[in-house]
C-alpha cells in the first residue's frame, strides 16, 4: 500500500483512519503469526513463511486472505502462536508441518484444527480463542491490548486500531498543565522500579528552568527474569512513541531519546522503523498535527551495563561516556542530560500515557488500588506452568496470579517463594501468597515491584543459593565506582560462597545484614543501596536455612554440593548401570540388573547419576 | 544566607557551597579521600559521609535522617548534619573497613583509618588492588581536569576496575608532570628519575627528562615544558626559553652577575 | 604502520555529524564494521573527534558488548538470566567451558567458538536458552547443548 501524505491536523488522522477501516474487508480471512522473541526461537518465522506461501498459491477469488506477523501475545510458554480470523482462533505450538493442516482446515474450511487448540490440564476443557484461556481471562490488558493483534512494523495498523488519537486529544485539546493534571489524577507511578508518581514528575520537569529540555525512554531492562519492555517495544512501539510525544507536550521538550538494551536487536529494528513511519506522517518532526508544536526522537543502544538503568548511569552514557551515575542530590529532572531538565520515564509508563489520556484520569484511576493505579506487566517466569507476559490490575493477589493465571508449579512441586523487583528485589515466601500486589505492599514485604519480574521458585530451589545468584550477578553489574557497592558486595558473596560451600561460620548472617545496612547508607546509586535486598530478603523469611547451611552443614533444598548426598534406591534402580558408565570417577559399583550404590568416599556430588538415571532410582538425601 | 548546624553548632554558609566546605571553615574534622578542593567533587569513596535532617514528612512525626556525602551534597537552605553520630560513625568506619581490606599496605590509610579510629578490618582482602589503589579517580581527574593530558583513565568495571593508559601500555599522552602522584591519597603513583627519563609509575610512561645544566638536578619534563609554552603564553616561552638551569643555578647565576656589574 | 580503514572511521563520523555525544554509536558501528575495536581504528577515532583515547578505552572496557579481539567463527551467547539460572544455565556453562576450552568474554583456542555469558536475552519462557550467532536456541539441557555446538562445529569444518 502506498504511503499516504503527510498528516497535517487532527482531522486529517480521523479521515486517514476511517479509510483504513473501509478499506478492511469485513470477508478477509487473517492468519496472524506471533513473531515475538519467543515464538521467533520456536520457529515462528518458518510458519509465517509457509502461510505466506500458502496464500500465494491460494486463489483468492471467493475470499481474500492476509498473513501476516505480530508482537508478542505474552503465552511464551505455548508458542508458535497463529491466531486465525475470524474467530479469533487460537492455535498453539504451532510447527511448520501443521500449516497445510489449518490452512485447509481452518482458513478456508472454517473449522478448527483441535488437536492445536489450548487444552486445561486439569479440567481438560479445551479453549478456542483466548479469552476461554484461564492465562488470559484474568487479565486486563492495556498496554499489552494491541500486542498480539497489529503487525508492529506497520503504522496503518496502529493507526486503525486507534493509535495517535490520544496524541491529536492532548494536542488538540488540552493544554501542557492539563495534560499534566490528567497524568496526575490518573495516579500512574513509574512503571520501572521506584514507582514515582509519574504526574508529579511531569510537574517538576515542566517547571524546571532551562533549554533546551529533555524527554527520554528508559528501555534498557537489564532486569533478570523481565522481558515486558521488550515485548512493548517490539510488539506496540508506536505506544511508546506517542506516550513521548505526549509527555514532550506537556513538558516543553523538543528533543527525545529512547534507551534500548543492546541485547534486544528486534526492538531497535521496530522502533527504528516506527520513527521513521511516524516522521514521515508527520506525527514526529515540525509542527505536529498543525498545533505548532515539534518534537523528534532519537535511539541509543545501550552497551551492554545493568547499572545504565539507573537514571543517571543512563544519561551518562547518552552523553558517550561510561555509565557511571552520580549523586542526584540535586534530581534529573532539573539537571539531568547535560545539565538540562530531562524527564526519564520507563518504557512501560510512557505505553500507559495515551489510554489514560484518551480514556481519562477517572477510568484509569478506577482500576487498581489505593495508591497504585491502573494495571501492571508482570512476567510470569521459573517454576511455573505458564510462563509468559500477563497484565492485570494492581491489587491482585500473589495467588491469583501464580495459580489462577499461572497454573501453579509443575511436576507436582510446592511452592516456595517469589522474587519480584530483580536484583533490587526480594523473595516472597508462601505465607504472603494472599497479599495483594501493589507498589507499597510489596516493599512492605521486603521486596519492590520493580520492573515487573516474577520468578517463581520451588521447594528444590536453595534461597542461600539464590541470594549468591543475585549478589553474583550485582558483583559483575556494579559500575566499580563507590567502595561500598565494589568492596562491599564483593565481601557479602564471598560469605554467601563460604555459606554454600559448607565454611560457613557463627556470625556470617549478622556480618551479612551489617553490610546490607552499610550499603544502604553509604553506596551511590540505586542499585548499590538496594544490592543487598535480595540477602536480606531471604535471611528475613529463610533464616533458617541460612541456619542450616552454618551450624549442620546442610542444604536443606539440596540444591548445594556437598551440603546433601546422592544415594541410589534399592527399590527402584534395576541394575541398568548407565550411572555407572557415566560416572566420571567411578564411585558407582554394581552387578548387572541388581541395585547398584555409591562409594561416598570417592563421589564428587557431580549429580551426572542423578540426571541420566532413566528411573529416578538416584535420591538426593 | 543559609545556616548550616553541624553537631549542634550554628555556621554560616553560602548557597552552592557543601557540607565539608563548610564544616572545614567551622574547624570540624571530615575524613577524606578522594575530595580535592582543586577538583569536581567525585564522590566516589563514600568516606566523608555524614547525616543531614531530610525533615518531617507529612506523614511522620520524627525527623528523616538521612546519610549524604559531605564533599557534594550542596547546600540550598538551612541544615541540620550530623558528623559525629552514632549511625554516621558507623557508616564512615565501615566504609574504613572495606577499604583497608582491600588495601591493607598503604601506610597513608593506614594513618587516616587511626585517626578515625579504626585499628583493624574484619573483613579478608577479597579485591585485588593495583598497589594499594582503592580506585578514588583523582590521578585521571587531575590529569583530565587540571592538566589537560587526559593520560589515564579507569578501565573497566566492578571488581575489576583500574586506573590505566590505553590498552594498559605505556601512554603516549603522559606528559610527566607527577601531578597524578602528587593527588594521589595512597601512595600508589610513584615518580621515579632516571639518568635521562622520568617514569611514571605504575603506568608505565616514561618520557624525556631535562636536567639543570649546571649541576645536573632533575628538572621538569621535555613535555612539561612544551605544555607549558602553549598553554602560558609568550612570557611564559621567555621564562622557559632560556638555559635549562635549576632554581638554585639559576639564583646563583643572577647573584654573580650582578656582583659582576658592581665592579 | 598497518593499514587503517581509514574511510571506515571518517564514514562512521559523518553518519553521526561529528557529534561526540554519539561516541558509544560510532563505537558500535565500528565494530559492527570491523568485528571488533582494532587499537589503530580507536586512534584515529580519538584523533578525528578529538575525544582523548583513554576516555575511549575507558568506554570500550566498561560495556560488556565492546570487544577488542577478534572474536571467533561462532558467538555463543548463553543467558544466565535468573530462570536460566533456576534451570541450569549454571552448569551448561560449566560443561561448555570444559568442553570447548572456553573463558567468559574468550575465544576457544581453536577460533571457533566466542563465549559471552549475558545477564538475560528476555526470552525466559524457553529457558535455559542459549542465543547461537543470533539464533535462539531455548529449553537446553547440558547434552543438547554440547551437542549443538559439536555439530555447529562440524558443520564449520567441512566449509
Amino acid at each position: 500500500m502506498p504511503r499516504t501524505t503527510r498528516i497535517e491536523t487532527a482531522v486529517d488522522l480521523q479521515q486517514y483512519r476511517r479509510q483504513l477501516l473501509a478499506e478492511q474487508d469485513p470477508a478477509t480471512r487473517r492468519v496472524r503469526v506471533c513473531l515475538g522473541t519467543g515464538c521467533t526461537a520456536k520457529g515462528a518465522p518458518n510458519v509465517l513463511e509457509r502461510f505466506h506461501q500458502a496464500a500465494k498459491e491460494f486463489d483468492q477469488e471467493s475470499f481474500a486472505v492476509e498473513t501476516k506477523c505480530t508482537g508478542c501475545h505474552g503465552f511464551c510458554e505455548r508458542g508458535p502462536i497463529v491466531v486465525v480470523d475470524p474467530g479469533n482462533i487460537f492455535y498453539q505450538n504451532v510447527k511448520e508441518e501443521d500449516v497445510p493442516e489449518i490452512w485447509r482446515e481452518s482458513v478456508v474450511g472454517g473449522r478448527v484444527v483441535e488437536r492445536l487448540l489450548y487444552k486445561d490440564e486439569q479440567t481438560g476443557k479445551i479453549a478456542k480463542t483466548p479469552e476461554e484461556i484461564p492465562f488470559y481471562n484474568a487479565q486486563r490488558r492495556i498496554v499489552l491490548a494491541l500486542g498480539g493483534v497489529i503487525d508492529p512494523t506497520r503504522i496503518e495498523e496502529y493507526l486503525a486500531a486507534g493509535g495517535y488519537a490520544a496524541l491529536a486529544k492532548a494536542l488538540g485539546s488540552m493544554d501542557p498543565d492539563e495534560v499534566i493534571e490528567e497524568v496526575t489524577n490518573s495516579g500512574l507511578r513509574g512503571r520501572g522500579g521506584g514507582g514515582f508518581p509519574t504526574g508529579r514528575k511531569w510537574r517538576s520537569a515542566r517547571d524546571a528552568p532551562g533549554e533546551p529540555k529533555y524527554v527520554i525512554a528508559n528501555g534498557d531492562e537489564g532486569d533478570p527474569g523481565a522481558f515486558m519492555d521488550r515485548s512493548l517495544m517490539e510488539g506496540v512501539p508506536h505506544a511508546v512513541i506517542e506516550g513521548m510525544i505526549i509527555g514532550a507536550y506537556a513538558v516543553g521538550s523538543s528533543h527525545g531519546y529512547i534507551y534500548v538494551r543492546n541485547e534486544y536487536p528486534l526492538a531497535v529494528e521496530h522502533l527504528t522503523t516506527a520513527i521513521e513511519q511516524a516522521r514521515e506522517m508527520g506525527l514526529l518532526g515540525q509542527n505536529i498535527l498543525g498545533s505548532g508544536f515539534s518534537f523528534d526522537v532519537r535511539i541509543n543502544r545501550g552497551g551492554g551495563a545493568f547499572v545504565c538503568g539507573e537514571s543517571t548511569a543512563l544519561m551518562a552514557s547518552l552523553e558517550g561516556r561510561v555509565g557511571e551515575p552520580r549523586a542526584k542530590y540535586i534530581h534529573t529532572v532539573e539537571s539531568g542530560l547535560h545539565g538540562k531538565p530531562s524527564l526519564l520515564n520507563n518504557v512501560e509508563t510512557w505505553a500507559n500515557v495515551p489510554p489514560i489520556i484518551l480514556g481519562g484520569a477517572d477510568w484509569f484511576a478506577s482500576l487498581g488500588t489505593e495508591k497504585s493505579k491502573g494495571t501492571k506487566v508482570f512476567s510470569l517466569v521459573g517454576k511455573v506452568k505458564n510462563t509468559g507476559l500477563v497484565e492485570v490490575p494492581m491489587g491482585m493477589t500473589l495467588r491469583q496470579i501464580i495459580y489462577d493465571i499461572g497454573g501453579g508449579i509443575p511436576n507436582g512441586k510446592a511452592f516456595k517463594a517469589v522474587q519480584t523487583g530483580g536484583p533490587s528485589g526480594g523473595c516472597i515466601p508462601a505465607k504472603y501468597l494472599d497479599e495483594p500486589v501493589d507498589f507499597d505492599r510489596l516493599t512492605q514485604l521486603g521486596s519492590m515491584m520493580g520492573s515487573g519480574g516474577m520468578i517463581v521458585m520451588d521447594e528444590d530451589t536453595c534461597m542461600v543459593n539464590v541470594a549468591k545468584y543475585f549478589l553474583g550477578f550485582l558483583k559483575e553489574e556494579s559500575c566499580g565506582k563507590c567502595t561500598p557497592c565494589r568492596e562491599g558486595v564483593a565481601q557479602m558473596l564471598h560469605i554467601l560462597d563460604n555459606i554454600t560451600k559448607g565454611e560457613g561460620r557463627e556470625g556470617d548472617v549478622e556480618r551479612l545484614e551489617q553490610l546490607g545496612e552499610l550499603l544502604e547508607d553509604t553506596a551511590l546509586c540505586a542499585l548499590g543501596k538496594t544490592a543487598a535486598y535480595p540477602v536480606l530478603s531471604t535471611v528475613r523469611h529463610f533464616r533458617e536455612e541460612y541456619e542450616a547451611h552454618i551450624h549442620e552443614r546442610r542444604c536443606p533444598a539440596k540444591e548445594c554440593p556437598g551440603l546433601f548426598r546422592y544415594e541410589i534406591d534399592v527399590e527402584s534402580c534395576t541394575g541398568c548401570g548407565l550411572c555407572a558408565k557415566k560416572c566420571p570417577v567411578e564411585a558407582i559399583t554394581g552387578e548387572r540388573k541388581k541395585p547398584h550404590t555409591i562409594d561416598l568416599e570417592k563421589c564428587t556430588n557431580c549429580g551426572t547419576c542423578f540426571d541420566v538415571c532413566p528411573f529416578s532410582a538416584v535420591v538426593k538425601v | 544566607m543559609p545556616t548550616v548546624t553541624i553537631d549542634d553548632e550554628p555556621c554560616e554558609a553560602q548557597i552552592g557551597e557543601t557540607i565539608l566546605e563548610v564544616a572545614r571553615r567551622a574547624g570540624i574534622w571530615i575524613p577524606t579521600l578522594c575530595h580535592h578542593a582543586a577538583l569536581e567533587p567525585y564522590a566516589a569513596c563514600r568516606i566523608c559521609v555524614v547525616e543531614i535532617d531530610r525533615g518531617r514528612a507529612p506523614t511522620r512525626s520524627v525527623g528523616r535522617w538521612q546519610i549524604v556525602t559531605s564533599c557534594n551534597y550542596p547546600i540550598r537552605r538551612d541544615l541540620t548534619v550530623r558528623v559525629n553520630s552514632q549511625r554516621a560513625i558507623r557508616a564512615r568506619h565501615g566504609v574504613m573497613e572495606l577499604l583497608l581490606a582491600r588495601s591493607p599496605e598503604s601506610p597513608e590509610l593506614g594513618e587516616l583509618a587511626a585517626r578515625m579510629g579504626v585499628d583493624t578490618t574484619p573483613y579478608p582482602k577479597v579485591t585485588e588492588a593495583q598497589r594499594n589503589c582503592i580506585l578514588c579517580g583523582l590521578c585521571v581527574q587531575v590529569c583530565d581536569e587540571i592538566i589537560g593530558a587526559s593520560a589515564i583513565s579507569l578501565v573497566g568495571r566492578s571488581v575489576e576496575r583500574a586506573v590505566a593508559a590505553p590498552f594498559r601500555m605505556a601512554s603516549e599522552d603522559c606528559i610527566g608532570c607527577g601531578a597524578c602522584a602528587q593527588v594521589c591519597p595512597v601512595g600508589t603513583i610513584v615518580v621515579r628519575i632516571h639518568e635521562d627519563e622520568v617514569e611514571i609509575s605504575p603506568f608505565k610512561s616514561r618520557v624525556k627528562l631535562r636536567r639543570c645544566a649546571e649541576c645536573g638536578r632533575p628538572l621538569a619534563s621535555e613535555p612539561v615544558k612544551e605544555a607549558l609554552c602553549r598553554r602560558g603564553g609568550p612570557t611564559v616561552v621567555e621564562m622557559l626559553a632560556g638555559e635549562n638551569l635549576c632554581s638554585r643555578c639559576k639564583r646563583e647565576k643572577l647573584a654573580r652577575e650582578l656582583l659582576t656589574s658592581r665592579k | 604502520m598497518p593499514e587503517t580503514k581509514e574511510n571506515t572511521v571518517a564514514q562512521i563520523i559523518r553518519r553521526y555529524a561529528g557529534d561526540p555525544d554519539m561516541l558509544i554509536p560510532m563505537m558500535q558501528d565500528l565494530q559492527a564494521e570491523c568485528d571488533y575495536l582494532p587499537k589503530a581504528e580507536l586512534k584515529e577515532l580519538s584523533g578525528r573527534l578529538c575525544v582523548p583515547l583513554a576516555r575511549i578505552y575507558s568506554v570500550a572496557t566498561f560495556y560488556a558488548s565492546f570487544r577488542l579481539m577478534p572474536k571467533g567463527d561462532h558467538t555463543i551467547q548463553l543467558c544466565m538470566g535468573t530462570v536460566c539460572f533456576l534451570k541450569g544455565a549454571g552448569k551448561i556453562a560449566q560443561v561448555i567451558q570444559r568442553e570447548f576450552e572456553l573463558v567468559p568474554g574468550g575465544t576457544s583456542p581453536d577460533g571457533k567458538f566466542t563465549f559471552s555469558p549475558v545477564n538475560c536475552v528476555g526470552a525466559c519462557a524457553l529457558a535455559p536458552v542459549m542465543v547461537l550467532d543470533g539464533e535462539y536456541h531455548g529449553g537446553l539441557a547440558v547434552d543438547s547443548a554440547v551437542e549443538l555446538l559439536h555439530k555447529i562445529a562440524e558443520e564449520t569444518d567441512k566449509v
